[in-house]
């Protein structure tokens, strides 16, 4: 079945972290519902049986009350400590189990594939990554445990009118399961599509909500501007329709079980009066088996939100499932010969989508020791022959090798999290004094110091509280707690102010003095780091010279001043 | 996945198929009072049928009780009209509720349609230098995401507050005459179920937003991070992250427990009297029946029916508080999201702008003369004006170069030129035209905008020129991309959907993208650019300078900029600071 091709890997996941508590979850539930069934059938036996002994003073003294009675009670709070149970075991289960989703997905995307994907869309995909999360909770506790649900009920129902009668058993039986089942299969059915389309429209009307607030500008130069708000009220009206077919859809199911529910309970009351008429059962039994009829679908309407929100739940599972199987292991950079520490032979880049190759029989090697600068226009390869260095992405032909390298990349990402936390990125088990030490070094000690937290200072939404300067310091300290032989440099100062990026570039200087260090640049300042240049033009390597030769000069001198 | 992309497409081309369709006017104050009123009429219509579909349930109970006693009398003789009667009222009353929850989430639709239509025409007209204006990631969480949470507040939450007022009040009414007992053990048990919920329900709610807010945090410690996925890898910390991911869903998961151990108390006891309610009531029946609880029942002795309809409605006395504990959060949920979209219709600094359908008018493009006289301008909550009667005057076809220091209102001076935000005091003279709210619309097609941070619209390099304005050409997309030399990008990625942020292109191209935008559009005789070469490579700076003067030849050009050698290509230098301007003499 495909829904089951669907599931298998979130399924999957779910019973392979919380096999216990999902099945507790369940089973308290079902043990909830079937104390409320019982608690009513007994009690509607108990007064039909009191009153029918009620009517002579003999029987109504020899009744035993206390057996049913103290039922009835524990019931009711048999009923209450399950249902607690239930809520507990269920939430605990649903929280342990999107924990581990979040870490497998977590560690899946940051395998270099599916990170250059994600690369490519940032903050959509982003979004939909959480919603899509979100719309997996619904699969244990609406689907799952409801369905685990319904059909112990109606195996229990069943058995319960099966004593009644064979034919009335089997009757109830098919009625539950035709109807409590028929009915949400129908909507799931009939909600997958619109389900998936609202999840679209809702994605649609989000992206144009940012076109109209981020490009305002623009669209009003353009006098496009009204044009533009009306396609996001659009995003809304059609969101409406896909909103309002799926009410149409919830209101029929529950529509269908109240019809269902009252044919059910018209027909047990047809059957037992019967049964009761030839004598098979007695009144009270009757009495009970209408009370337990009255309550048999409840359950069943359980699984209505969880068929109206199949389709959302299944494009989740379809668009996360395949992020929840580990791929297998990427190869490894390959190591280059003895005493090289970067080699490059021939290697040629082209990105999936582009026509144009990005680098284009490009070689290069490096010893120990050795610094590079990579110099290009924007465009020219120089991320490029970065990423490809540090494994980020393959050579599609020729060789790129490296030992273990450090990246500094051009935007500077800190995290929503402390001070220390951010630099331990770099280095998990470093102490506070080495932590110390470095942020020294990058030229930002005094800014600790007046920190009142300390290392203990969190950092907002990207990094906010540090200014650009400081944020450029503090990825540099990261860099610096790296024990890498290898800098990947994408243009170290860009972004910030003269003064500042001398100095950060100056105090990176100091500490390259034993590491291979390849540095991407436009700028001057940066490139006077490296003893040799290689420009980059279109992919391909236009000159390559060293320090101390004319041509180095002349390069440099090409180069922005600041 | 594949699937994807062609929808959206397809959803965005319907979506601008119907961007003709007029905006509808503001109704007026009264107007707009009149149709709430009505609206929230028609909800509680909408609830009364629901409620009336529950109270429905009194007859079927009444039916089955009677139907008991004639099995207990061992006839068969009218069970076929119980049968009937009791199907047909069943179907009635699913009818009836199915009716009412259609009608009620209309009206709850509408008004979520209403209110981001609020939000989003508020958001529109907000000047962008209007420093309050919320930011658009913020705007779009409100608009697209949170706001759905009005739904099931505005559905669900109000019919099921109505039912849990009016539904438990008829019961009582029905059983009272029958049984003082009866009526008195559901008395007793109702008030103290609000009395508990409420003791143990603000703990509760505290709990759940507490929790709500910590998942929030868990999503948002997730996004972070795949934000920062490149720093991430560069430092080699995924291991490290992901442990890091997985200990803090451990400790929420612990907390959040701790926390709902208690919180879920409240239902328990909900769940508890309810039950212990129909316990008792069922017990006293039984013990009544046998004779030894004689009193209760106004001095007769209940029959079967009486007792047995009573026993059926008491779960249905506390059926509506059950119904109303499980929608309970859909509450604060529905009430924040209603606030924050509330805020986001607030309107700020305006665009100055009257016209809402313009004519088109063909300028082909002549130069323009800027007069600006006496200009002042304050940002809001600033003490001190950022101009103060500054003057200027450029000639048709002169090209401009704005300097000053950061702060000094370069950017600002463009934005007032171009009528994004109204002027404190003095005029602009566009050509012959005052620039203002009625002729600001007309004045733009005049004017070409080449922005600093241009945004990326989702949709092709191709979509980004166009910009959906009518009569453009594929020859005026081409010509538009060669002027900026942007055409082999654009080949190479003809048919790719640029990323939001403008992922997939370089710095260099976004800015090229940028002069394409405005080059597209011949009929501009103005042209302001904002910074157009910052943070560029010598190279491509230069380029994007010789392709911004190739557009601008024989136009009036103004250039905010910080980069002298873009500068000294300019006719004229004027030095903005000191809240005025000033020509610089070399």
């Amino acid at each position: 079945m495909t829904l089951w091709r669907v599931f298998k890997p979130v399924i999957g996941l779910f019973f392979a972290e919380r096999r216990v508590m999902l099945l507790a979850g369940a089973l308290l539930a079902a043990g909830t519902v079937f104390a409320g069934i019982v608690l009513l059938g007994v009690s509607g036996w108990f007064i039909t049986a009191t009153a029918i002994a009620g009517t002579s003073v003999a029987t109504a003294l020899v009744f035993d009350v206390f057996a049913p009675a103290a039922a009835i009670r524990f019931l009711s709070l048999a009923r209450t400590a399950a249902r607690y149970g239930e809520r507990l075991t269920t939430h605990e289960a649903t929280l342990g189990v999107l924990a581990a989703l979040r870490e497998r997905l977590f560690r899946n995307t940051a395998q270099p594939s599916a990170a250059n994907r994600l690369a490519l869309q940032p903050s959509r995909l982003l979004f939909r990554l959480t919603a899509d999360i979100d719309a997996l909770d619904s699969l244990y506790l609406r689907i799952l445990v409801p369905m685990a649900v319904a059909l112990c009920t109606a195996l229990a129902v069943a058995v319960v009118f099966g004593v009644m009668h064979p034919l009335l058993g089997l009757a109830v039986a098919a009625w539950l399961l035709a109807t409590g089942l028929g009915i949400p299969v129908l909507a799931a059915r009939g909600s997958i599509v619109p389900a998936r389309r609202r999840a679209y429209r809702l994605e649609a009307l989000r992206s144009r909500t940012i076109d109209v607030v981020a490009g305002q500008t623009e669209l009003v130069m353009a006098g496009q501007l009204s044009a533009f708000k009306n396609s996001a009220l659009t995003a809304d009206t059609q969101l409406a329709l896909s909103d309002g077919t799926l009410n149409l859809i919830e209101t029929k199911v529950a529509a269908g079980f109240g019809i269902a529910s009252a044919v059910l309970l018209g027909a047990v009351l047809y059957g037992v009066a019967y049964l009761a008429s030839l004598g098979t059962i007695s009144g009270p039994v009757a009495v009970m088996g209408i009370l337990v009829a009255l309550a048999a679908l409840e359950p069943f309407a359980a699984l209505r939100r969880g068929a109206i929100e199949l389709g959302r739940t299944v494009l989740a599972a379809r668009r996360l499932g395949p992020d929840l199987v580990t791929p297998a292991n990427p190869l490894p950079l390959q190591v280059p010969a003895e005493n090289l520490a970067v080699e490059l032979r021939e290697a040629c880049v082209t990105y999936p989508g582009s026509a144009l190759p990005s680098l284009q029989n490009v070689s290069l090697t490096l010893e120990r020791g050795d610094r590079v600068a990579i110099i290009g226009a924007s465009g020219s390869g120089k991320t490029t022959l970065l990423a490809l260095l540090a494994g980020e992405i393959k050579a599609a032909t020729g060789i790129a090798r490296s030992i273990a390298s450090v990246s500094l990349i051009q935007r500077t990402e800190l995290f929503q999290d402390s001070l220390r936390d951010n630099l331990l990125l770099a280095a998990p088990g470093a102490t506070d004094q080495h932590l110390l030490d470095v942020l020294s070094v990058a030229g930002l000690a005094e800014l600790i110091a007046t920190l009142p937290e300390g290392l203990d200072t969190k950092l907002g939404e990207g990094g906010i509280g540090l200014s650009g300067g400081q944020g450029r310091r503090f990825a540099l300290a990261r860099l610096l707690l790296s024990s890498a032989p290898v800098w990947l440099l994408d243009e170290p100062s860009e972004g910030i102010d003269g003064e500042t990026a001398r100095d950060v570039l100056q105090r990176l200087a100091g500490q390259m003095k034993k590491k291979t260090v390849v540095i991407a640049t436009h700028i001057r300042r940066e490139a006077m780091l490296a003893d040799q240049l290689l420009v980059l033009e279109h992919g391909r390597i236009k000159a390559v010279c060293c320090k101390g030769e004319p041509e180095y000069q002349s390069i440099l001198n090409n180069l922005r001043p600041d | 996945m594949s699937s994807l992309h062609p929808s959206t497409i397809a959803l965005t081309r319907e979506g601008l198929a119907d961007t003709d369709a007029s905006v509808r006017p503001n109704p007026v104050d009264g107007e707009a009072r009149i149709c709430v009123k009505k609206n929230s009429e028609n909800e509680r219509g909408a609830a009364i049928m629901q409620v009336l579909a529950s109270l429905l349930w009194l007859p079927q109970a009444a039916l089955l009780a009677k139907g008991a006693t004639i099995i207990i009398a061992g006839s068969m003789a009218e069970i076929h009209w119980i049968v009937t009667a009791i199907i047909i009222v069943g179907v009635l009353r699913a009818l009836l509720d199915a009716f009412g929850a259609r009608l009620t989430f209309r009206k709850a639709r509408e008004t979520l349609s209403e209110k981001r239509r609020q939000a989003i025409l508020a958001l529109s007209q907000r000047s962008p230098l209007d420093i309050e204006k919320p930011a658009s990631g913020l705007a779009a969480s409100v608009i697209a995401e949170q706001a759905d949470a009005i739904l099931p507040y505005l559905a669900r939450f109000r019919p099921a507050r109505m039912k849990a007022t009016i539904i438990p009040l008829v019961i009582l009414i029905c059983i009272f005459p029958l049984s003082w007992v009866a009526g008195l053990v559901l008395l007793m048990a109702a008030p103290l179920i609000p009395i508990f919920m409420a003791l143990i329900g603000w703990r509760a709610k505290a709990a759940s937003e507490r929790h709500l807010a910590e998942m929030g945090d868990l999503n948002a410690f997730l996004l972070d991070r795949l934000r920062g996925l490149a720093t991430i890898r560069s430092l080699g910390a995924v291991d490290f992250t992901a442990q890091r991911l997985r200990a803090n869903a451990d400790e929420l998961r612990t907390r959040t427990m701790a926390v709902l151990r208690i919180a879920f108390l409240s239902s328990a006891v909900l769940e508890l009297f309810a039950a212990l309610g129909v316990a008792m009531v069922a017990v006293y029946v039984g013990f009544h029946f046998l004779g030894q609880l004689e009193f209760g029942a106004w001095g007769h002795r209940l029959g079967l029916g009486e007792g047995l309809f009573i026993l059926l409605l008491a779960p249905a006395f506390f059926e509506p508080l059950r119904e109303l504990s499980a929608v309970w959060h859909d509450r604060a949920a529905g009430e924040a999201a209603i606030d924050a979209l509330d805020s986001l219709s607030v309107t700020g600094l305006p665009i100055t702008d009257n016209s809402t359908q313009l004519q088109a008018v063909r300028w082909s493009g002549a130069p323009v003369a800027l007069t600006v006289e006496n200009l002042s301008f304050s940002h809001a909550g600033s003490h001190s004006p950022l101009f103060d009667g500054l003057n200027l005057e450029v000639r048709p076809g002169e090209h401009i170069a704005l300097l000053g220091p950061s702060g000094a209102g370069k950017s600002t001076l463009l934005a007032l030129i171009a009528g994004l935000a109204p002027v404190t005091a003095g005029t602009i003279r566009i050509g012959d035209t005052v620039l203002d709210a009625n002729t600001s619309g007309i004045l733009r097609t005049r004017i070409g905008w080449m922005g600093q941070t241009p945004h990326i619209f989702a949709g092709t390099i191709s979509d980004n020129l166009c910009l959906h304005r009518r009569g453009l050409t594929k020859d005026d997309i081409d010509d538009a991309l060669r002027v900026s030399s942007l055409h082999k990008v654009a080949n190479a990625q003809r048919h790719n959907y640029l990323g939001e942020g403008g992922s997939g292109l370089s710095g260099g191209e976004i800015r090229r993208l940028a002069l394409a935008r405005m080059a597209i559009d011949r009929d501009a005789g103005l042209i302001l650019a904002d910074e157009p070469t910052a943070h560029l490579d010598k190279a491509t700076a230069d380029e994007i300078a010789d392709r911004l003067l190739a557009v601008a030849a024989g136009k009036t050009l103004i250039v905010a900029t910080h980069d002298p050698v873009l500068a000294a290509r300019m006719g004229r230098t004027i030095i903005i600071g000191n809240k005025t301007c000033r020509e610089e003499h070399p």
